[in-house]
């Protein structure tokens, strides 16, 4: 071992020691960098709502944009038991769909990065329907999940439109499914408006969803519609190869030797783009929501 | 550190008939609320009477107190200010048969 290396191990060390002397940030493992640590007692953090694209008029949305509303600071208030609270503090992001079998929403946090190196996104989420029923309603929502929206920079060679899209699909046509799929296949891209220089695609539209290898799981829902456990996930991404390197919910690890991105051609605006995306999606005529508390973003650079 | 103040897009675009309502927004973070409606296209019919309401739950609504004319014309906008509100709010009106706008519900909330 040379002096190089035990300086560096030694920083490192020291990195991880102050990490885990802090309260906010020990239950995270975040790489060298951190690009934001969102909690949600201190607002919205830059958590807005997926609008999508348009082009003079608004009603040229597609449809699957046009469903979106506002995230909201939640308490995570029920009927029952008053307010639930966050993981950490009184308030989690909530992302609520309409009460719409099939109906979802979307919230976006839009970055862009300063050097193609591997990123980390983690953070503690949970899933609950509207308490509109006195049942356990476990299968009521359809699905939960994130997903990247990726461009290299300018001036690289290799810069494609990438989107690895990850979910936690709970319950299809009321079978309650539990388990993680992944999507390669996109929507079709369709011109907004007459100039056709605005496009769109809908990339959560419902089909082309394919299982992760063994990615059956059972989460802790709880007991009755109010209660609610928050989980941990984290998902590694390298935008130098623009490929997954790892997935973990709670306890369970999984296989990303053969996952793969949405892949499109590069776009001619959107050079270095990060954009981190969390939605919800409700498999009854109930509102469907997403909580997370909280969110931490970090980079190896 | 400034206190949050956000502006939140509830309903864009949608065209109201008959009993017709905002999705329920939780913001109990916030002291006071100013909530427009904007008419997106022509109003057919004459223009109900919204009102804001607030809810225990989100999930059982009664009036807050506040009422106002929905816009009568295109880009017209209407506005109700509210506080002391609780944690849910949204906007409700009623349509007569016949009558309909196409509305944008913005809330602007601030701690």
């Amino acid at each position: 071992m040379n002096d190089s290396s035990t300086k560096s191990e030694i920083a490192e060390a020291m990195r991880i020691a102050m990490l885990r002397m802090d309260p906010k940030l020990s239950r995270f493992d975040p790489l060298p960098r951190i690009i934001c640590h969102d909690e949600f007692s201190r607002g919205h953090c830059g958590w807005s709502q997926l609008v999508g694209n348009y082009e003079n008029d608004i009603g040229t949305m597609l449809p699957g944009y046009a469903q979106h509303t506002s995230p909201m600071l939640s308490t995570l208030a029920h009927w029952d038991a008053g307010s639930h609270g966050g993981h950490d503090s009184s308030y989690a992001l909530k992302i609520a769909t309409r009460p719409k079998k099939g109906a979802q929403n979307v919230a976006i946090k839009r970055l862009t990065f300063r050097k193609r190196c591997p990123i980390r996104l983690e953070f503690y989420f949970t899933f609950k329907p509207e308490a509109t029923e006195l049942k356990l309603s476990e299968s009521d929502v359809r699905s939960v999940g994130f997903l990247f929206d990726l461009q290299g920079g300018d001036r690289d060679g290799d810069s494609e439109r990438v989107m690895p899209h990850v979910r936690f699909l709970n319950a299809l046509d009321g079978e309650h499914v539990q388990k993680w799929q992944l999507k390669r296949h996109n929507a079709e891209f369709t011109p907004i408006g007459p100039s056709q220089k605005t496009l769109s695609h809908y990339h959560l539209a419902p089909e082309g969803w394919e299982d992760v290898p063994d990615g059956g799981q059972r989460l802790c829902y709880n007991e009755i519609p109010t209660k609610v456990n928050w989980t941990y996930l984290r998902f590694d991404f390298d935008l130098v190869s623009m490929e997954a390197l790892s997935f973990q919910c709670n306890d369970r690890v999984f296989d990303m030797s053969s996952f793969d991105s949405i892949r499109i051609p590069a776009m001619k605006n959107l050079w270095c783009m990060l954009n981190i995306a969390l939605f919800a999606e409700t498999d009854t005529d109930k509102r469907a929501f997403l909580y997370v508390d909280s969110v931490c973003i970090s980079g190896d650079f | 550190m400034l206190p949050e103040n956000i502006t939140a897009i509830v309903t864009r675009n949608e065209r109201w008939t008959g009993q017709a309502a905002s999705e329920p927004h939780e913001a109990g973070w916030a002291r006071e609320a100013v909530i427009f409606v904007r008419a997106m296209k022509e109003p057919i019919g004459k223009q109900p009477t919204a009102r804001v309401e607030i809810s225990p739950d989100g999930m059982h609504w009664i009036g807050e107190g506040s009422e106002f004319a929905l816009p009568a014309e295109k880009d017209g906008i209407a506005a109700a200010r509210v506080s002391h509100f609780g944690n849910w709010l949204r906007v409700r009106a009623n349509f007569a048969d016949g009558t309909e706008s196409t509305v944008l519900v913005t809330m602007h909330l601030k701690a």
